[in-house]
């Protein structure tokens, strides 16, 4: 074997070296994926056979998808769901990245709003215009799932992001659960603190379900209903009149919200509703089990912090989220669509929906769980889209919900404004 | 006697050796290898070429696009995002300034508790290998778990901080805590130095075991004090072991990613936002190109960093 000198050993690793750099000049980007050059197609069909990942981030709903699972399987010989499942905040992030390729999730969920738009983008959706699965949906609730005239994915889950309420609390409180305007809302706010209770537990220590409450607070004072694309946009500020209006009514909360409001973490808030210690819980129905599974026996209602004078335009606000979808670069699309079927029709989501406590977009669901049937009358009411989810840019969305948060910790409304305008100007 | 007679064996075959290669007409260059050898660093240069070497490399590339993370197409933009990092982006200025004030805090406050540790517990007596090891524990913890710990500790409703005040009638110390803007980083700070105090600890023990005992003994003799002991003799010889802990403290603080978000949840406010969770953001609100600019300057800054702390500090004897 002939010998090497260390000169030219050196010379052969420079050369690898300089091939990892020419193989690190490969440009960014990639294939566009099957739906983005030509526009999203229907899902392939086929036998529904073999493996699907379905990835999503409700952890607290493996169970119960895995049950769905067993009855999927008994209907089709030879077809394997597995689930691949994010934290949330990991999903929210990197979902994308991780779906794309349809290395995981032939089937898959999103968030509605920035997470839905960039997977729209990517070309990932399947169209799903005209399938078996769209026609079990209510009509009203598709629109999220929508991008032109497109209906890439289908919502299933219907939540409220408006804080639950503790009714026994109330009825001894003698505070009216449903107030009409601001000055009702207050008094009501008023009548729970005097009677030794904590009105509000808000979790200011958690961006994610801190926020929700923005979704009640924005509604009737904004001007147009999709407010924030405006403030994205450029097109409405933060210093505007109405959204200082809503800051006020944010500073007037803080005798009521637990103390040390913004340094609490959603677990605690939860603790303090369940355990009968504050009246309302100010994230959304999305916590009903979570609230259920702490030891809450009290009956559970929903109240609309109406920030109108009586003439607001909403009773409440909603979110329709968990947006089902077929990989477009899925190579087994029949039976990932036939899996979205099958989580679309009314008994197998009744299923989902009474054993987690969350609404579905699916319409003749027979809710039987106690909590749903109670909070069923909200699906009729006129309630608005969670405004929060309107936000594409994240940072945006973060700062101008940042502005309530400072506003509750002491900064002045003015202040707070100008502070999360700054930040969206730096994003037009 | 034998070890001679080996010696000389093996002289006499290498002299046979060299006078063959000369007998053949080429020198034999005493670098020459058995080529053999080469492929051992290979697996391992490769590995680093293609998980190292090419990412960053390819960070430098997205750093001067515009890329979101999943278009095929994207615009070369110079360098637009760093000059958005630094003068349009009160986001990742905030963050930068958050970052250097955590690792001035942690840095000066780690070093110090560490050490001090250290010098209390140098002798190997059974209590302070006990103490010794309750000190380290936390350092053997995940960050997940360590976060979710402090933020039990630091929760103004049910945590143990203003449970314990309260406990002891100082009420009116109690606090808000992560809620607080203007305090909420000193709090992680205070995390950061439980985490990893023990760690450093054993790092100045090594140092300050190493000491001759005899220095102390002759400076004794010579009436110095404890103090003077300290600083003429201590302190020079655990400079080497304080120029590891500032150096590994410093790029530790930079990167108290999990730490943050873990205990100020995602993405963190404004206040506790550093600058591996603003990447991280920046990341998820898809725009790579400029995540790939941060992430640069990030690097630079570690980069800089430390070696102005090395440079100001002169721990390290020159030569070294």
């Amino acid at each position: 074997m002939s010998q090497i000198s260390r000169r030219q050993a050196i010379a052969i690793l420079g050369a690898l070296g300089f091939g990892a750099t020419a193989a690190a000049c490969a440009g960014p980007g990639g294939t566009t994926a099957p739906g983005g050059a030509t526009g999203p197609a229907a899902p392939a069909t086929g036998a529904v056979t073999g493996k699907v990942s379905f990835a999503h981030w409700r952890g607290e709903d493996k169970a119960v998808f895995d049950e769905l699972i067993k009855r999927f399987a008994a209907l089709h010989d030879g077809v394997e769901v597995v689930q691949d499942i994010s934290t949330s905040n990991d999903y929210n992030a990197q979902g994308l990245q991780k779906v794309r390729g349809a290395a995981i999730g032939d089937a898959f969920a999103t968030f509605r709003g920035a997470q839905f738009k960039n997977f729209t983008e990517a070309g990932i959706y399947a169209e799903l215009k005209g399938s078996k699965a769209a026609a079990n949906y209510q009509p009203g609730l598709l629109t999220a799932g929508q991008s032109g005239q497109n209906q890439l994915g289908l919502p299933y889950q219907v939540v409220f992001p408006m804080p639950m309420a503790n009714a026994d609390l109330f009825d001894k409180a003698g505070a009216e659960i449903a107030p009409k305007d601001w000055d009702g809302f207050l008094a009501m706010c008023e009548k729970l603190a005097a009677s030794g209770v904590i009105p509000i537990s808000w979790p200011g220590g958690d961006v994610g379900n801190g926020g929700q409450l923005f979704n009640c607070m924005i509604a009737n004072n904004a001007p147009v209903d999709d407010m924030c694309a405006q403030i994205e946009q450029g097109k409405l500020k933060c210093t505007d009149d109405w959204f200082l209006k809503m800051l006020g009514q944010y500073k007037e909360l803080v005798p009521y919200l637990q103390p040390n409001a913004t340094g609490t973490a959603v677990e605690p808030a939860q603790n303090l509703f369940s355990q009968g210690k504050a009246a309302m819980l100010a994230t959304g129905s999305y916590h009903l089990a979570a609230v259920r599974g702490l030891g809450a026996k009290f009956p559970i209602e929903l109240v609309f912090p109406n920030t109108s004078d009586g003439s607001g335009k909403f009773e409440g606000a909603y979110n329709a989220t968990f947006i089902l979808g077929v990989n477009s670069a899925s190579k087994n699309q029949a039976a990932s669509a036939a899996w979205i079927d099958f989580l679309s029709e009314p008994e197998n989501a009744g299923y989902y929906a009474n054993q987690t406590a969350q609404h579905v977009a699916v319409n003749n669901v027979e809710y039987t769980n106690a909590d749903l049937k109670r909070l069923s009358p909200w699906l009729d009411k006129k309630t608005a889209l969670a405004a929060r989810f309107q936000f594409q840019n994240l940072d945006v969305r973060n700062a101008v919900e940042a502005s309530a948060t400072a506003v509750i910790s002491g900064t002045s409304p003015e202040q707070a404004a100008e502070a999360a305008q700054k930040i969206v100007d730096e994003r037009l | 006697m034998s070890t001679h007679t080996n010696m000389a064996a093996k002289r006499k075959a290498t002299d046979s050796r060299t006078e063959t290669d000369a007998a053949k007409g080429r020198r034999r260059s005493p670098t020459r290898v058995n080529p053999a050898l080469y492929l051992f660093p290979l697996p391992a240069v490769a590995i680093i070429a293609f998980f190292l070497v090419m990412p960053t490399l390819q960070a430098f590339q997205y750093a001067i696009t515009d890329w979101n993370g999943f278009s095929a197409t994207f615009n070369y933009v110079g360098l637009d995002n760093f000059v958005r990092a630094f003068t349009k982006d009160s986001l990742f200025t905030n963050a930068l300034t958050n970052n250097l004030k955590f690792v001035l805090m942690v840095v000066i406050a780690q070093t110090a508790f560490s050490l001090v540790l250290a010098l209390l517990l140098t002798k190997n007596s059974r209590g302070s290998i006990l103490l010794r090891a309750l000190f380290f524990f936390p350092t053997i913890l995940s960050s997940v778990s360590v976060a979710f710990i402090w933020k039990f500790i630091y929760d103004p409703n049910f945590g143990l901080a203003n449970a314990v005040l309260g406990g002891v009638g100082l009420e009116a110390l109690q606090g808000s805590y992560l809620g607080n803007n203007s305090q909420a980083l000193y709090w992680v700070a205070v995390t950061q130095v439980w985490f990893h105090a023990g760690q450093m600890m054993v790092v100045y023990i090594a140092g300050l075991q190493a000491i001759p005992r005899e220095l102390y003994e002759a400076a004794e003799m010579d009436g110095a004090g404890r103090w003077q002991q300290f600083k003429s003799i201590t302190w020079p010889f655990v400079a080497p072991a304080t120029s590891i802990v500032v150096a590994y403290t410093t790029v530790q603080s930079f990167k108290a990613f999990d730490l943050i978000l873990g205990i100020a949840g995602n993405p963190p406010k404004q206040s506790l936002d550093i600058l591996s969770t603003r990447i991280y953001s920046t990341f998820a609100n898809s725009e790579f190109g400029y995540a790939a600019a941060q992430s640069i300057i990030f690097m630079a800054m570690i980069a800089l960093v430390t070696w102005l702390q090395r440079r100001l500090l002169r721990l390290t004897p020159k030569g070294e």
